[in-house]
């Protein structure tokens, strides 16, 4: 039981968690790389080979790379072609200032097809207010993120002005509001694609493509072999959530860790049960070999005694465990900053689960079951018979 | 073939004590042995050792022309449980077991149970137990366990019975009983019967005596 119940709360924390992460956001991206300059890594550029040792005061900083993806067009076609992407989306995400009457907030607008983007994450599934469709087609549009509504104290039809770098700000009508639950993304805005790239003064290019495929445990996979034809910055998401997955390995480690405390206190529940018998049945023992049982008799008598009593556990135990994982799962809980309601617990009831606690069970039971086993087919008939005890 | 003891002798306990000095006697298949003497006097251990359940410090038993202490634990647990059967002071039944179920026991460890049911149903029957076989060992009286006890030993058809003080515990009516039921294995079926017993009346049934003193064979008798 258990087993049972720790492994489905953690697993279905763990799964919840995946599935918001290649839910929420794209499986691999796609970006413009933009490399940390390194001391001497313009060396050659300026001096050729013409030097043993460039001193530089002060040493060349900043980043070296593109703003933007090169030739967007050939992964067009690549990805398109590509039998495990289920769906991309180009986009073009501009830092951008938000005005309100008196009120300013700084947040990335991202521009992108809503029907393209809407198939790579489920962005449109958090649409509190008006459609994430809304925005197709442009006309200075703008979907805003709750938490960057709530700042600007802004409502839908309103119109906000939108500044993109250093160019002169333009008016954009609120059509929509999202809630994620999570805050750096409420904290963005939604607008056309085309919008975008000519407010901020790179028509057709895009800064990134963000790409969902059949199977996401691939992504990682998939995302080294296209790095290795292209220049652009191409991660998963599991490259960019390395912190969570590590967290969650610390989780399955504490799982079988409390998994392991709880096998021994049952299997020395078996083991000390299981001594009691043979020594409640030193008598029965006796008798036993007097009757020309054998050692081999007597450990399999006992021996399959201690599995009767892990099957029965087991069975027992899934039965009761499958009920609680139930009860667990009708508990509600609200994320902080949450106004979403009715979210309850996430408990996994997966039957690789109940199969590996059933094997855990059983190989408790065997294990505890061994030494009392051993200790009652060493008996001999003689003593137990003289003493009567 | 019969048993052959020779010069048997038990130590035992550190410092070691001797219980059991040169014992040497032959009985014949067939034969109805009684072993006496006080207590403490060895003729419990003798038994034990006769029937493969101890094994002697020195000498050694032969049975059916197989020597004890050469046999291979295998096949010695196999000629007990085919050629040997117990009978004790206390009937040691299988409380969690019904009294046609302990008496089937022996069978069950060569899986002949349902092939031997029949004959154990007759022996509780002869021992006047056949309206109780389904009941559990509690719900019997001493003399009707100790009969369970004795249908138990003989569901097998041994060639050897060993019984240490079967009366032991019994009142005489009881043990009177229990005496016939042995007789009657000894008489009709042909079982050699070695009986450890206090009591001379039931020692007096025995083909052959004998008596025991500080370990030692005192006298051997026939009648």
């Amino acid at each position: 039981m258990a087993y049972v119940s720790v492994s489905g709360f953690f697993k279905g924390f763990q799964g919840y968690m995946v599935q918001q992460l290649i839910d929420n956001t794209a499986q691999i991206h796609i970006q413009a790389r933009q490399d940390y300059l390194i001391d001497h890594e313009l060396d050659q550029a300026f001096y050729h080979q013409d030097f043993m040792h460039v001193f530089w005061s002060p040493p060349p900083s900043g980043l070296l790379g593109y703003l933007e993806v090169q030739n967007p067009q050939s992964w067009f076609v690549r990805l398109a072609a590509d039998q495990r992407v289920e769906a991309f989306s180009p986009l073009m995400t501009a830092p951008s200032l938000f005005t309100l009457a008196k009120t300013s907030v700084s947040a990335n607008l991202i521009g992108c097809d809503p029907v393209q983007q809407a198939r790579v994450t489920s962005i449109a599934k958090y649409m509190t207010e008006g459609k994430f469709a809304d925005i197709a087609g442009g006309g200075n549009r703008v979907i805003l993120g709750d938490e960057l509504m709530k700042r600007l104290g802004a409502s839908i039809d309103q119109t906000v002005l939108v500044t993109v770098g250093t160019l002169t700000a333009v008016p954009m009508k609120v059509v929509g509001r999202f809630f994620s639950g999570n805050r750096g993304s409420d904290l963005q805005a939604y607008g056309a694609i085309n919008d975008v790239q000519r407010m901020n003064g790179t028509p057709n290019r895009v800064n990134e493509i963000a790409v969902r495929l059949k199977d996401y445990t691939q992504a990682a996979l998939i995302a080294d072999s296209w790095s290795l034809i292209a220049p652009e910055k191409i991660e998963s998401w599991d490259q960019q959530n390395v912190n969570i997955l590590s967290m969650m390995k610390m989780q399955t480690a504490l799982r079988f860790t409390m998994i392991f405390a709880i096998l021994l206190v049952a299997g020395f529940g078996i083991y000390n049960v299981l001594n009691m018998t043979v020594t409640q049945k030193r008598q029965d023992i006796a008798i036993l070999r007097s009757m020309g049982y054998d050692t081999f008799d007597i450990v399999s008598l006992f021996f399959s005694q201690g599995m009767i009593v892990g099957v029965v556990g087991a069975f027992f135990g899934l039965i009761c465990g499958y009920f609680f994982c139930r009860y667990l799962q009708t508990i509600s809980f609200y994320p902080p900053n949450s106004s979403r309601m009715g979210e309850t617990l996430h408990i996994a009831l997966s039957a690789p689960i109940y199969v590996q606690a059933t094997l855990f069970a059983l190989l408790a039971a065997s294990v505890a079951s061994i030494l009392p086993s051993r200790s009652a087919g060493k008996l001999t008939p003689i003593e137990i018979i003289r003493t009567g005890t | 073939m019969g048993i052959i003891a020779k010069n048997i002798g038990k130590k035992v306990g550190d410092p070691e004590v001797r219980i059991l000095t040169d014992i040497s006697f032959e009985v014949q298949d067939g034969d109805f042995v009684s072993l006496t003497g006080k207590s403490g006097s060895g003729k419990s251990t003798l038994l034990y050792i006769l029937s493969s359940l101890d094994s002697p410090s020195e000498g050694s038993v032969q049975i059916s022309g197989n020597d004890l202490g050469r046999m291979e634990s295998e096949e010695l647990y196999r000629f007990r449980n085919q050629q040997m059967g117990f009978v004790f002071q206390f009937h040691y039944l299988i409380a969690e077991l019904t009294v046609l179920e302990n008496v089937l026991m022996p069978t069950m460890k060569l899986n002949r149970q349902i092939e031997l049911k029949p004959y154990a149903e007759s022996l509780l029957e002869q021992f006047g137990l056949k309206d109780k076989m389904n009941r559990f060992p509690r719900q019997l009286s001493g003399g009707e366990e100790q009969r369970a006890a004795i249908a138990r030993a003989l569901i097998m058809k041994p060639k050897y019975l060993f019984a240490d003080e079967p009366t032991g515990s019994l009142d005489s009516a009881n043990g009177e009983k229990v005496m016939e039921i042995i007789q009657d294995a000894n008489q009709k079926q042909g079982t050699t019967v070695i009986l450890v017993t206090h009591d001379k009346d039931f020692a007096s049934l025995a083909k052959k005596q004998i008596r025991l003193i500080d370990g030692k064979v005192a006298d051997q008798s026939s009648s």
